[in-house]
């Protein structure tokens, strides 16, 4: 006896696990360099066309653990690179707007170079299990949906453990929580920066290949999961690393349950239902603490 | 052509001659005004018209033309831009004095268009338009040779009520005029049946997520779900179904059948359907596989499209309501009323199918067939499966998912391992022995080779 609940649940528990993803890396971003990088869901595209092309190279699940780590190297990279070249030259004099700009063109510029250079045309990533699915009696589901959930929760437990044990782990939380305090402290913030923003990238990369092997891959897929994980963001409360993980499942769930049991054509509109609700009732997020 | 007999058409009026008097020979062309959007941006798809014109062209002259006199076409150019069409269609039926008004392309532009000639009292046979608004006006001179939008889900309909005579179905559609109009009159025609409608679900164009959808569905259970979607959304719905184990019959309209859609999808969108007026599907019917060889011989390397098609049965039509029409008496008023009367009473087997006219002038016996995805040589693609005197295949009941699965990983050729390696097909890796060594080399060339000779291509394993 299949049970629709539970096959709600475990739908919104594989894309809740992805959305933490991609919102894990906003966040961080968000809390160290207080940036709201609207290009984010782009990184994630890119990673999702890494995996294209290396899994087109080389087929099979060696080629897609390949391409994640693939996916993660080169958009974490890249973030560097634009992190160096792009929003530290600005950091110091721009206002909130600036930034804001700077990110929204950037998010328009690697929509159309990838447009330019990978086609219109979606693909999707061959299964390296061969399509074998999961018949649970309770639910079904593939192999493939149910390894990509396993990774990202392994990915984000270990981006806690690094964060909480390792040193420059815990100088990326000292300075989201103060940066002026972490500077006297002898951190350098300058290298904090790099390393948050590229952390944030690969965490986008690799959530962008999980997203691409759930879904398909086009050079405008980075506009959906750029607005999931800011209401993911928001909902966990901006900055909250913790916050995010714990939101990305909630508003997967809510999305699947309330699509099932309220309405399917307001199943998107759920998310923006929260963010408000959100705004209005608990700023700082269901996880959030507030700053002053 | 068009251009030298349009400078001596000026010429002559310049000179203040009149044009049947400087050509009242016996063998003076018959002119047929030619309306289509030969340039911007559908300028392709009307040249595919034009070609199929040319084809009907040639073979109706090579003939010795009609009644002994050449057909010769002016064409006059919309831009599918409704004031450049009137503008056209005025200079075609004034100054060219064509006897009847052919071709047309885009909606909009016919509309008017067709207004136009009604009002001049001339026949005109739109060839490419799907407004059901152009014949439903009640315009005396006013015909279509392709079929409406209502029209194109017509074939579903009737192989819904005798083949496949579900119980129940569902609708699962894009949140478009496009999915909810496609809804209304499946939902008619499903009344009409006496299936029942279990329940209606939309989706938003470029969502990814169908997972809470398609629970829903596994639940209910439907025989049919009705399936309205672009390219990337059906496959993804394809590959979303099997994930979570749902079998139904699916059926969209056929536009999402695309090569990118095949190259996702793989093998899972087999038994997938929808509806096509592709002429190269239809080759089991004489007079189209006809079409296609004659086209093909006049055009070498070019694949007729439904647009060629929907050309040549236009102007073949024409040729025919005028040959019926019998001798011109030179007064054409009256013979434009003569080629309409004639084009009431047509009745042709032509490249889309037969050819006749209903009471409002447009033609009921023309619609899609009906086409299911197969696998056959280890490549997706669509076979017609009805109209029975059109189908290429039978009709496939789709199998529950792990069967089938195990087929495809496991099956003869054609239909198993080759399906999974083929390159069009999702090119899905299988684990096979002893990977990393020297004997996974031999492995795979023993792979390729199978793959070479059941699937006639080289796989990219």
């Amino acid at each position: 006896m299949e049970s629709l609940f539970l096959q709600q649940v475990v739908n919104g528990l594989i894309v809740g696990s992805v959305y933490s993803l991609i919102a894990v890396g906003l966040t961080m971003i968000f809390g160290v360099m207080r940036i709201s990088n609207f290009a984010h869901g782009d990184f994630s595209m890119l990673g999702a066309y890494v995996a294209v092309f290396i899994l087109a190279w080389l087929p099979g699940w060696l080629g897609w653990v390949g391409s994640l780590l693939a996916a993660a190297a080169g958009v974490g990279l890249l973030g560097i690179l634009i992190e160096r070249g792009l929003f530290r030259p600005l950091l110091t004099r721009w206002t909130d707007l600036d930034q804001i700009m700077v990110s929204i063109g950037l998010f328009i510029l690697l929509e159309n170079l990838a447009q330019l250079f990978f086609g219109a045309t979606p693909r999707m990533l061959p299964d390296p299990f061969g399509e074998a699915t999961l018949n649970l009696g309770l639910f079904s589901t593939s192999v493939m949906r149910l390894l990509c959930f396993i990774l990202a929760l392994v990915i984000i437990i270990l981006l806690q453990i690094y964060l909480n044990r390792a040193r420059m782990g815990v100088a990326i939380q000292a300075t989201a929580q103060n940066r002026k305090a972490a500077q006297l402290m002898g951190i350098n913030i300058n290298r904090v920066y790099s390393l948050t923003f590229a952390l944030g990238s690969a965490l986008a990369g690799l959530g962008g290949v999980l997203y691409g092997t759930l879904f398909a891959i086009y050079p405008t897929m980075g506009a959906m999961p750029t607005l999931k994980a800011f209401v993911v963001t928001i909902l966990g409360g901006m900055g909250n690393i913790r916050g995010a993980i714990f939101s990305g499942f909630i508003l997967g769930v809510a999305e699947t349950l309330g699509g099932s049991y309220i309405s399917m054509e307001y199943k998107h509109a759920i998310g923006f239902i929260i963010i408000i609700l959100v705004l209005l009732i608990i700023p700082h997020g269901l996880f959030g603490r507030s700053e002053e | 052509m068009r251009k030298v007999s349009v400078a001596i058409l000026a010429l002559a009026l310049c000179l203040g001659l009149s044009l049947a008097a400087v050509s009242a020979g016996a063998a003076e062309p018959i002119k047929v005004g030619i309306l289509g959007p030969f340039t911007g941006s559908l300028a392709h798809n009307a040249s595919e018209m034009k070609k199929g014109m040319m084809l009907a062209l040639d073979q109706v002259n090579a003939k010795g033309g009609v009644n002994g006199r050449p057909l010769e076409l002016v064409f006059g150019d919309s831009s599918c831009k409704p004031a450049n069409g009137v503008a056209a269609a005025k200079k075609l039926l004034s100054r060219d004095k064509v006897l009847v008004l052919g071709g047309g392309y885009c909606s909009s532009v016919n509309i008017a268009t067709s207004e136009v000639a009604n009002a001049e009292k001339t026949p005109v046979v739109v060839a490419i338009a799907i407004s059901p608004t152009i014949t439903s006006r009640g315009l005396k001179y006013v015909f279509r040779t392709s079929p409406n939008s209502p029209m194109f889900l017509e074939g579903i309909n009737q192989w819904l009520a005798q083949v496949k005579k579900p119980k129940t179905v569902a609708f699962f559609m894009e949140n478009s005029d496009y999915g909810r109009d496609g809804q209304k009159i499946w939902e008619a025609q499903c009344k009409k049946i006496g299936a029942k409608v279990l329940s209606s679900f939309y989706f938003e164009i470029g969502d990814t997520d169908f997972t809470t959808q398609i629970s829903k569905l596994k639940k209910l259970n439907p025989d049919v779900t009705f399936n309205i979607a672009s390219t990337t959304e059906a496959a993804l719905i394809q590959k979303q179904a099997k994930e979570l184990n749902f079998v139904t019959q699916w059926i969209g309209v056929g536009g999402q059948f695309t090569q990118a859609y095949f190259k996702m999808t793989g093998p899972l969108s087999e038994f997938a359907m929808g509806s096509s007026l592709e002429p190269t599907k239809a080759m089991k019917d004489p007079v189209t596989a006809a079409f296609v060889t004659a086209y093909q011989k006049k055009y070498p390397g070019s694949r007729p499209g439904i647009f060629s098609s929907q050309g040549y049965d236009n102007l073949m039509v024409i040729a025919d309501a005028i040959k019926r029409a019998g001798k011109l008496t030179g007064d054409l008023a009256k013979d434009r009323d003569k080629v309409r009367d004639a084009l009431k009473t047509t009745d042709l087997k032509l490249s889309q199918g037969t050819i006749k006219f209903g009471p409002d002038g447009q033609v009921h016996t023309v619609f899609p067939s009906v086409v299911q995805v197969q696998l056959k040589n280890c490549q997706s693609d669509t076979y017609i499966i009805y109209p029975p005197e059109r189908a290429a295949a039978k009709y496939l009941v789709p199998p529950p998912w792990p069967p089938r699965l195990f087929m495809l990983r496991w099956g003869p050729p054609g239909r198993g391992r080759g399906a999974l390696t083929a390159p069009g097909g999702r090119g899905a890796p299988r684990p096979y022995p002893l990977r990393g060594t020297g004997a996974s080399f031999v492995f795979l060339l023993l792979v390729r080779t199978w793959n070479r000779f059941f699937c006639n291509k080289w796989s990219t394993a």
